[in-house]
């Protein structure tokens, strides 16, 4: 079977202490994987090492069939990142920002890509607004283009509702469910159980490093949910 | 060519940037006046020739200034975050390297321009006859110095003590550096035939290169974690 993303017995640990513990699985194109866990469990840093930007201290991941540390630029077209941070320079405009980064990804259609994608998410009018200037909603719209510019197969979202109000957040809401129509390959990291159980095709909960996939999420209800993973949570604390 | 357009972006991003704030080209030029100034008073011209001092002034003024800017280098991309971004697409890790290299090369070409004016002015030096050979030196000896301190920036930057580290790893291995510049630069000031300085063009080029072969190498092991 062909996979999008592999990710095959992960270690990662600072100061001998281990982050992640071990941590494997596979999704296929188009699965929407959601993890939740509260904070300190390792998420970002599983995050992290799925984007490349962080070693692994043992095991692999693969990306659509590319294991990433030996392929070490191939795959990087294949996956977008959008962190909790922006990731934008906040004395570039929107536009240089995403200028910058399309030449980084070896783009060379950015003079129509661009503006196309910057009138899809509804900015045309702040073009030229240095990043600074936006509101943290309208940041986290032009760090989806960003991430989402040279057109990855994996999309690794780390947190992207932090900081949104409910209009930010419908929004953003509306931007995954059409990358999952897309048929785009999703890890989402978050806290909000309600958002994150809604869209996903699987879920996980990460506890300290560990990783417990739930089945048949199916006929899970958000309320039912959250009584289970606090449930496991406290189980484990 | 794609591995030169990469350079090239990193390179124009900050230059960009420093245009758009001038925050680190206000510091050091403002700092490399000010010393100019504290020097011409420090000198006590009845004792001193000025002429036969200023290169060795000149060449720790460009050091100081130096350091003060180019430990800065990743400021910007710790505090936004955004070298999570830059490691996350395709671009060699050298690439980021080189690219930093030639905006600080190209930010303390300016401020060493600003320097040999403020100097030339106090010092009354006279070193249009010999500018060909001047800038020859110079050249070499700030790609030098912008080599090995933008590899040490990006290693503070990593770090808790941060900028303060800078000068402790830096300083060491600059000061062939200052021998072969200074030495250099007093020796044309002093009116001496081209030929005397070319030994010392070579060896800062020979150093030059060799702090960018090893920065670019090196780079990779510093910023990946």
């Amino acid at each position: 079977m062909n996979f999008s993303i592999e990710a095959h017995g992960l270690i990662r640990t600072f100061g001998g202490i281990p982050v992640v513990d071990d941590i494997s699985f596979q999704l296929v194109p188009g699965e929407f994987l959601s993890v939740f866990g509260p904070n300190g469990s390792g998420k970002t840093v599983l995050l992290r090492m799925l984007a490349g930007t962080l070693k692994p201290t043992a095991g692999s991941v693969s990306v659509a069939g590319n294991v990433t540390d030996k392929d070490k630029c191939k795959w990087r077209h294949k996956v977008g990142f959008v962190s909790h941070q922006s990731l934008l320079y906040g004395q570039l405009s929107v536009e240089e920002n995403l200028y910058f980064y399309g030449r980084l990804f070896g783009l060379r259609d950015l003079h129509e890509r661009i503006p196309e994608r910057i009138a899809q998410a509804g900015l045309t009018d702040r073009t030229s607004t240095p990043v600074r200037n936006l509101s943290r909603g309208l940041k986290q719209r032009v760090a989806l283009i960003r991430a989402l510019l040279h057109d990855p197969e994996v999309v690794l979202l780390d947190e992207p509702y932090a900081g949104l109000d409910a209009h930010a957040s419908a929004v953003l809401r509306d931007q995954l469910a059409s990358l999952k129509s897309d048929r785009r390959t999703v890890v989402l990291v978050t806290h909000n159980l309600g958002q994150g159980l809604e869209i996903a095709d699987r879920i996980a909960i990460q506890f300290r490093g560990q990783f417990t996939e739930i089945d048949n999420i199916e006929k899970l209800e958000t309320e039912s949910f959250e009584r289970f993973y606090r449930n496991t949570v406290e189980a484990v604390e | 060519m794609t591995y030169l357009r990469l350079i090239w972006a990193i390179a124009r991003k900050d230059m960009m940037i420093e245009l758009r704030t001038y925050e680190r080209l206000a510091a050091m030029s403002a700092f490399a006046v000010l010393v100019g100034i504290l020097f011409n008073y420090a000198i006590d011209t009845s004792l001193v020739r000025p002429r036969e001092i200023a290169s060795g002034l000149i060449w720790m003024t460009i050091i100081f200034g130096g350091m003060l800017g180019m430990g800065r280098t990743f400021q910007l991309e710790e505090k936004d975050g955004t070298i999570e971004g830059i490691l996350q697409s395709p671009i060699p890790l050298d690439a980021i390297y080189l690219g930093k290299v030639i905006a600080n090369f190209v930010l303390l070409t300016v401020i060493t321009g600003i320097i040999f004016i403020v100097f030339g002015g106090f010092f009354n030096l006279q070193f249009a006859d010999n500018i060909i050979a001047l800038v020859g030196i110079v050249s070499f000896g700030i790609l030098a110095f912008v080599a090995i301190n933008t590899l040490f920036s990006a290693m503070a930057s990593r770090s808790t003590m941060g900028e303060s580290l800078l000068p402790v790893l830096v300083f060491p291995l600059v000061v062939p550096i200052v021998i072969y510049g200074s030495t250099a630069t007093s020796r044309l000031f002093a009116g001496r035939p081209f030929d005397e300085v070319t030994g010392n063009i070579r060896m800062l080029a020979a150093i030059a290169i060799l702090f960018l072969v090893a920065g670019a190498w090196l780079f990779s092991f510093v910023i990946e974690e």
